[in-house]
């Protein structure tokens, strides 16, 4: 059984004024098991944030369904998707989105405080988490006081600290120098390697290369996938690039 | 670009910002408006033909130059928001490749558009309502006059001149602000990280205990003359405690909130608290501001309705009957005189004279330490020092047609506040008995003045009492020797008439005065009338002013908060819990201030109603009616702001 099935998934858009009609997903179907490590790559406007958002429950396709443990997401009523999401989901965003006027540790004890848990077994939590990530001295700082780097990892831990089924990732690596970059992403395979299922959405192909599988998305359909197999990450890096020169030039896949 | 380009650029902006501009707009032609009717009545020909003209003149010019100063400030510090949420699009401008002149340009034109709009609209209103101000006043000075009121011209270009200074300076002000900084800064002008707040102990600490020395001095006067003073050491001391303990004591409680683990980490309470640190730590200021304007405005309509509406009661407790007429001469036959002329005046002007009393009395000023009168060494008026009356059973008797003999030892004696409730009078050292203790001698009887301390003394007879008199009276005033006090009765054009040709007969005789009831009342009707029309025109104006401060407030923390709620929202909070959050922190920053300026009026209690009594005024029942009264009033409108703010906030984050 799947953890997380996404079938025949389709959003039109209409824009404000006039009624055109944009297809920003067409048909979009894949399963995401337990414990798996899935990169979804595409150029911009390829629908990558769309199927994001529908996957993070933030946005209701058109047509077509996502479920998640056999939960269809269409069963849940509006004002009980943000529980179903603190408890459910975790996220890491490209620009952090952490809250300026928290403290890291606040911010990180955000969703707990948000399902009511109380301080002690918020601690509990966050020991272990904070220990792996190396942010425990920054627990006191504020965001504005840590390098992007530090952020990300804080945004990490808090996606980390409810035990979600599956970390949703925005291009985490977006705003990041190589050397942050390089740190996230082995941290990433790290949680990963422990159990913890990771969909990334990004256009580098380095984040990528660390992903089990990867998926390709054009206009609005999955147009091709990759395992690792036994890749290497360098190997699986220039697979993805061969791949993704064949997206762009327009040819059929190599395989 | 030619001109007119400019121009479409400004009115667009204008349009576009309207969120924005349009409160501003509408303040602006509020004060405008007020400016020119508190001014236009100032100079209003018709006035000066008003009993009492001048005190009222004083009154309306004073307001107009309070009106004035008041609406520069508010208008620089709405223009001061403003600009600041502006920064952003003007910093893209000016990447988009206008230059800072370009840009100045089209500032200036958008300054002149507001200019032309809002001082147009404002005179416009402001010739309409001054005739229905005009009358309103009237009203309440209970004048009819011919009315004769037209524009005036000087008002209105007076008003033209002073608010096209004002919004040119706020111009200059901007033009400076976007030539200092770069197009980086301005893009990024309206969203500069914000640090935590560090908490400043020592300020909340000194906030607290000034607030508390302000409440207990406020609360420990016992005589109304001290409070002139000490209500004015008060009145500093909370000002200052208000902004100490809104600027760091509140940071400081919100601390120590957030220190309490099982308090802090629960839904309602870890978004309020972190929120609110941030909020009061950019509003502290402004919240102690609306604090303060609120006091003021609650302080001003109270006691101004109060005066107004107990005018009466004050005349009632200053004169105890209709007409009082003291003179300082020595002949004897000027009571005669008087007499004469009251009763030719009365049955000129059909009315009739009761209550009529004439007596003759020396008078001294003494300090009371229990028994004994003492001579006043210096001249100090507090609460011990009394007014004593020197008459004799000669005038008793023959005012009361008694038979009244007294022992050149004993004297008989009549208080105003309370009784003197000794056996014995000791004088100087020189004892007399007390014969007895009366309600009444004449027109001498119980006041509610607590200001006075009067004593009325019967001695047996005009030997004793001029022994007594040269003995003890040291201070060289001259004091009067004969009072004519009566009532009138009769109808109230007549009571007019007769008062008029009295009064003019009266003044004729050298050293002679004569005080009416309805004299005083023409002069307290032109001072308190004018005190209670300025006191609801600054007091719209300050409430203006506070719902402007308010509304902004709340906007520009709107634009804030998007982000961050937006955060929590992706995070895990839903919507009724982010409307919850919003909900406790817009309660708490709005209504802060109203509960201080309730607690700071409630302490104040004590020494306004001292203070009142400075006037003659004691009907405390009537202060507390009032005080609630403009209460409810002010609380109502608030709510209605508030109501009104909190919906666009929400649009805003929503």
């Amino acid at each position: 059984m799947s953890l997380m099935e996404i079938n025949n998934l389709k959003k039109v858009y209409t824009t404000r004024f006039g009624g055109n009609q944009v297809t920003a997903l067409s048909n979009v179907t894949f399963s995401v098991e337990k414990g798996e490590y899935l990169a979804i790559m595409g150029e911009s406007g390829s629908g990558k944030t769309t199927l994001l958002n529908i996957l993070a429950s933030l946005d209701r396709p058109t047509s077509g369904e996502v479920l998640l443990n056999n939960k269809p997401f269409s069963s849940i009523k509006d004002r009980e998707l943000s529980a179903f999401r603190r408890d459910h989901l975790g996220f890491v965003f490209q620009d952090f989105n952490l809250l300026d006027n928290f403290s890291v540790q606040d911010n990180i004890f955000l969703p707990l405080v948000l399902m009511g848990k109380n301080y002690h077994e918020m601690s509990r939590r966050l020991t272990p988490i904070a220990k792996k990530l190396e942010i425990g001295e920054l627990l006191n700082k504020f965001p504005y006081e840590i390098s992007g780097g530090q952020k990300q990892r804080a945004a990490v831990a808090r996606a980390l600290i409810t035990n979600p089924d599956i970390i949703l990732a925005d291009e985490p690596t977006g705003a990041l120098d190589s050397k942050a970059t390089d740190h996230l992403l082995s941290l990433f395979s790290e949680i990963n390697a422990e159990g913890q299922t990771v969909l990334m959405v990004t256009h580098s192909v380095k984040a990528a290369s660390h992903a089990k599988r990867v998926l390709f998305i054009k206009d609005g359909e999955v147009f091709h996938q990759i395992y690792r197999g036994g890749l290497t990450n360098e190997a699986l890096y220039q697979k993805i690039a061969d791949t993704l020169t064949v997206l762009a030039t327009g040819r059929d896949s190599v395989e | 670009m030619n001109s007119s380009f400019y121009l479409k650029m400004a009115a667009s902006n204008l349009k576009k910002n309207g969120r924005l501009f349009a409160p501003y707009i509408l303040m602006n032609i509020g004060i405008i408006t007020m400016f020119y009717i508190m001014h236009a009545i100032s100079v209003n020909e018709g006035l000066s033909q008003m009993p009492g003209a001048q005190a009222l003149s004083f009154l309306l010019t004073f307001g107009t130059y309070v009106i004035g100063i008041f609406s520069a400030i508010f208008i620089f510090y709405t223009n001061s928001f403003l600009i600041k949420r502006r920064k952003k699009e003007i910093g893209l401008y000016n990447i988009l490749g206008m230059g800072k002149r370009h840009i100045a340009i089209m500032l200036m034109l958008e300054t002149i558009l507001i200019a032309l709009l809002c001082i147009g609209l404002g005179l416009i209103s402001g010739i309409a309502l001054s005739k229905l101000m005009f009358l309103i006043l009237l009203k309440i000075l209970g004048f009819t006059v011919a009315l004769h009121f037209s524009v005036s011209l000087s008002s209105v270009s007076l008003t033209f001149t002073f608010f096209a200074i004002v919004l040119l300076v706020t111009l200059v002000y901007n033009l400076g602000h976007i030539h200092l900084s770069n197009p980086i800064q301005l893009l990024k002008g309206s969203n500069v990280g914000e640090r935590e707040p560090k908490v400043k102990w020592i300020m909340a600490l000194l906030g607290f205990i000034t607030l508390g020395i302000g409440y207990f001095i406020a609360n420990t006067v016992e005589a109304p003359l001290q409070a002139l003073f000490t209500f004015f050491i008060a009145v500093v001391l909370v000002m200052v405690g208000t902004y100490f303990i809104f600027i760091a004591g509140s940071i400081a409680i919100l601390k120590l909130l957030k220190k309490n683990k099982q308090f802090y980490y629960t839904i309602t309470h870890f978004t309020s608290v972190s929120g609110m640190i941030y909020r009061m730590k950019q509003n502290a200021v402004g919240l102690a501001n609306i604090c303060i304007l609120s006091t003021a405005v609650l302080v001003t309509l109270s006691t101004t309705v109060s005066l107004y509406i107990g005018m009466e009661d004050m005349i009632d407790n200053r004169f105890t009957s209709d007409v009082t007429i003291s003179s300082y001469l020595q002949n004897s036959d000027i009571q005669q005189k008087v007499q004469k002329l009251a009763n030719n005046a009365a049955v000129d002007n059909n009315v009739e004279l009761i209550d009529f009393y004439q007596y003759q009395t020396l008078t001294s000023t003494f300090v009371k330490d229990g028994m004994a009168l003492k001579t006043l060494d210096y001249y100090n008026v507090d609460s011990n020092t009394v007014y004593v009356l020197y008459v004799t059973s000669k005038d008793y008797n023959q005012i009361y047609n008694a038979n009244l003999s007294l022992n050149d030892n004993e004297v008989v004696l009549v208080s105003n506040n309370d009784k003197f409730n000794y056996p014995q009078l000791l004088i100087d050292s020189v004892k007399f008995e007390v014969v007895d203790e009366l309600d009444q001698f004449a027109d001498f009887k119980k006041t509610n003045d607590p200001l006075n301390n009067e004593m009325l003394i019967i001695f047996s007879n005009e030997q004793v009492r001029n022994q007594v008199y040269s003995n003890s009276s040291k201070n060289d005033d001259v004091e009067p020797l004969s009072y004519t006090s009566f009532n009138i009765n009769g109808a109230s054009s007549d009571e007019i008439k007769f008062n008029d040709s009295l009064q003019r007969e009266i003044n004729s005789i050298s050293q002679t005065y004569m005080f009416s009831k309805q004299n005083t009342r023409t002069d307290f009707v032109s001072v308190y009338g004018g005190f209670f029309f300025l006191g609801i025109f600054l007091g719209s104006l300050f409430l203006m002013a506070t719902v402007m401060i308010i509304y902004y407030k709340q906007v520009s923390e709107g634009y804030d908060d998007k982000l961050r709620f937006e955060i929590m929202q992706k995070v895990g909070m839903s919507v009724d819990e982010i409307k919850r959050t919003i909900n406790t922190q817009i309660v708490m920053v709005f209504f802060l201030p109203l509960l201080f300026a309730m607690i700071h009026i409630t302490f104040a209690f004590k020494v306004i109603t001292q203070l009142l009594a400075l006037f003659g005024f004691s009907n405390v029942p009537l202060f507390i009616l009032c005080t609630f009264a403009t209460l409810l009033v002010f609380a109502f409108i608030y709510l209605i702001v508030y109501l009104l703010t909190a919906r666009t906030y929400y649009k805003i984050v929503k």
